[in-house]
């Protein structure tokens, strides 16, 4: 969080555009039309994905790691986190690696209350296993 | 704005004329203080931004994993194309707020206004799709929980009018029991599609009627009675394939002789996931040029009148047969790709309601980034924004950014189910 930062050294800007102020990248144009192009193309493909039949879940893992790597595009250069402090790095991680703590403990645990909870009246839930309880 | 600058890299800061921008808060060191310590506030905004929308996707994610049926049908209902259009319409709309920020570092104050404009303009465009794709999905009663009930009826005596399908009226999804595929249908005026009807009676009048004349002169020449299913009953062991496609849930009994037609009642019929149906199955049946379906059924309210009158959707249009209309009609691809397995599975109406939350939530989100930017927009016009202070630009694009971020996974997990 101080000065040190490399955020706005002369090496980090070497394009040779004319940075008006110093403390912040300025994206350069071929930098934002490059990202725009390739968010283009990957739209693209993940769309065209969908017309092949990859068989298992391979056209969602396919379809997510296309997201990824066009959300990872728009992180590092339309969000300019490459050329950004560590420290904001380390926050948006820290963000999705709760997010995903979140969504793989709910997923571990989802399977766990399903024959107590939406049994059907005409198929109840077998008897449980094991000693009856202690009353 | 003090004079010592305490940041190396701010050591070039005098030498253009900003110095002292009035939107520098005194209680910052300098321009820079204020603009790392306003970004800092901002990516811990947008880390909790993805926690508060991590709890739909837990929704989602659990959802999926438990009822995948659900998810490869339901996404039927989306289309791809407005999906994939908003894609492109929030990602031009990242690049030009990310272009803003640029110009707004560069002293452009043109280029800044033109980029909030674009940007203002894309999000207008983002929602008026997302309009489109809401107003289509209410008219069908495509909605959440419950209320998701795509189903040709008409409650009450009204006649189901084979001719009459589809001039603008509400056009749904009919299943046709006899080939396991389903078809477009319609109904004749606008019915309340109130699916929770009691009071069945088990007693309809269905008649075939034979019309004639053009236009405004088109009238009944003669009608025949189309008698119940029960009476045509044949196959003792109850083995009708004509009929058997409606899988015995909704309570299906009688076989019948496939080339004749006939009518049952039907109890929770998939199309209507809800309500009890008439339902006339023509079988193998040749829907002659020149008829309608008349059906009254004794029931207060009525029951609710379904037509399935062709045996073969696949069977190529011919003129001057009474059919559904040309652009109401499945090709053989559509009819595969899209309703390629029968009737909705059990608890569809959950696919839209985590569509509706997910989407209402992040349109709520573009709403807010509209508002943002025209408030952007009028300090830039007043010129406000320089080198040195840029600051709510750059912080609102992060946070259109993260827009844009949601809506890429959103686009593949709702619309681009294989």
């Amino acid at each position: 969080m101080s000065a040190a930062q490399p955020t706005t050294t002369p090496a980090s800007d070497g394009h040779g555009e004319a940075h008006a102020h110093g403390f912040a990248h300025t994206a350069t144009v071929k930098v934002l039309t490059r990202t725009f192009i390739a968010l283009m193309i990957l739209t693209l493909l993940t769309v065209g994905a969908t017309r092949i039949d990859l068989g298992g879940n391979y056209n969602l893992a396919l379809a997510m790691a296309i997201a990824v790597v066009k959300a990872t595009l728009v992180v590092l250069f339309f969000m300019h986190l490459r050329y950004d402090r560590l420290f904001h790095s380390v926050i948006i991680v820290g963000g999705l690696l709760f997010a995903a703590l979140f969504i793989g403990f709910a997923l571990m645990d989802s399977g766990q209350y399903q024959d107590t909870v939406l049994w059907d009246i005409r198929n109840p839930p077998p008897a449980p296993i094991g000693p009856p309880p202690i009353r | 704005m003090s004079d010592d600058h305490p940041h190396d890299h701010d050591g070039h800061g005098d030498s253009h004329g900003h110095h002292g921008s009035p939107f520098i808060q005194h209680h910052y060191d300098d321009a820079q203080h204020q603009f790392d310590s306003g970004k800092l506030g901002m990516w811990f905004f947008l880390a909790q931004e993805i926690l508060f929308f991590s709890g739909l996707f837990v929704a989602y994610v659990l959802y999926r994993h438990h009822h995948p049926e659900i998810f490869s049908y339901a996404h039927h209902y989306l289309d791809v194309k407005w999906g994939a259009i908003n894609t492109v319409v929030l990602i031009m709309s990242s690049l030009s707020a990310a272009w803003a920020v640029r110009c707004a570092q560069l002293n452009q104050r043109k280029g800044l206004i033109g980029c909030l404009v674009f940007t203002i303009v894309c999000a207008f465009g983002f929602l008026g799709i997302k309009g489109i794709e809401y107003k289509h999905k209410i008219d069908e009663d495509i909605l959440w929980g419950r209320n998701f009930d795509p189903c040709i009826a008409s409650a009450g005596n009204h006649l189901l009018n084979k001719k009459n399908q589809c001039p603008g009226v509400k056009s749904s999804v009919v299943w046709s029991a006899s080939s396991k595929k389903a078809d477009r249908g319609c109904m004749e005026g606008d019915y309340d599609l109130d699916a929770h009807q009691e009071g069945v009676q088990g007693k309809c009048e269905v008649h075939e009627l034979t019309m004639g004349g053009v236009g405004k002169n088109r009238q009944e020449i003669s009608r025949r009675p189309i008698p119940p299913c029960e009476e045509l009953a044949i196959h003792a062991d109850g083995h009708a394939p004509a009929v058997e496609g409606a899988e015995g849930k909704s309570g299906h009994g009688g076989a019948h002789d496939a080339k004749k037609p006939c009518w049952e009642l039907v109890e929770n019929y998939h199309v209507c996931p809800s309500g009890p149906a008439a339902l006339v199955l023509y079988g193998d049946h040749e829907v002659r040029t020149g008829v309608e379906i008349e059906a009254k059924c004794e029931a207060a309210p009525p029951p609710v009148a379904l037509v399935d009158a062709f045996a073969d959707p696949d069977q190529p249009i011919v003129e001057g047969q009474i059919t559904f209309r040309k652009s109401e009609r499945l090709t053989k691809h559509e009819a595969q790709h899209k309703f390629a397995s029968g009737p909705p599975p059990e608890h569809t109406g959950m696919f839209f309601s985590i569509y509706f939350a997910m989407t209402g939530l992040h349109g709520i989100h573009v709403i807010v980034g509209i508002f943002i930017f025209i408030w952007l927009l009028i300090r830039a016009i007043k010129g406000h924004f320089t080198p040195e202070y840029f600051g709510p630009i750059d912080y609102a694009a992060l946070y259109w950014h993260l827009v844009d971020l949601i809506w890429i996974f959103l686009f593949p997990l709702l619309y681009l189910i294989h």
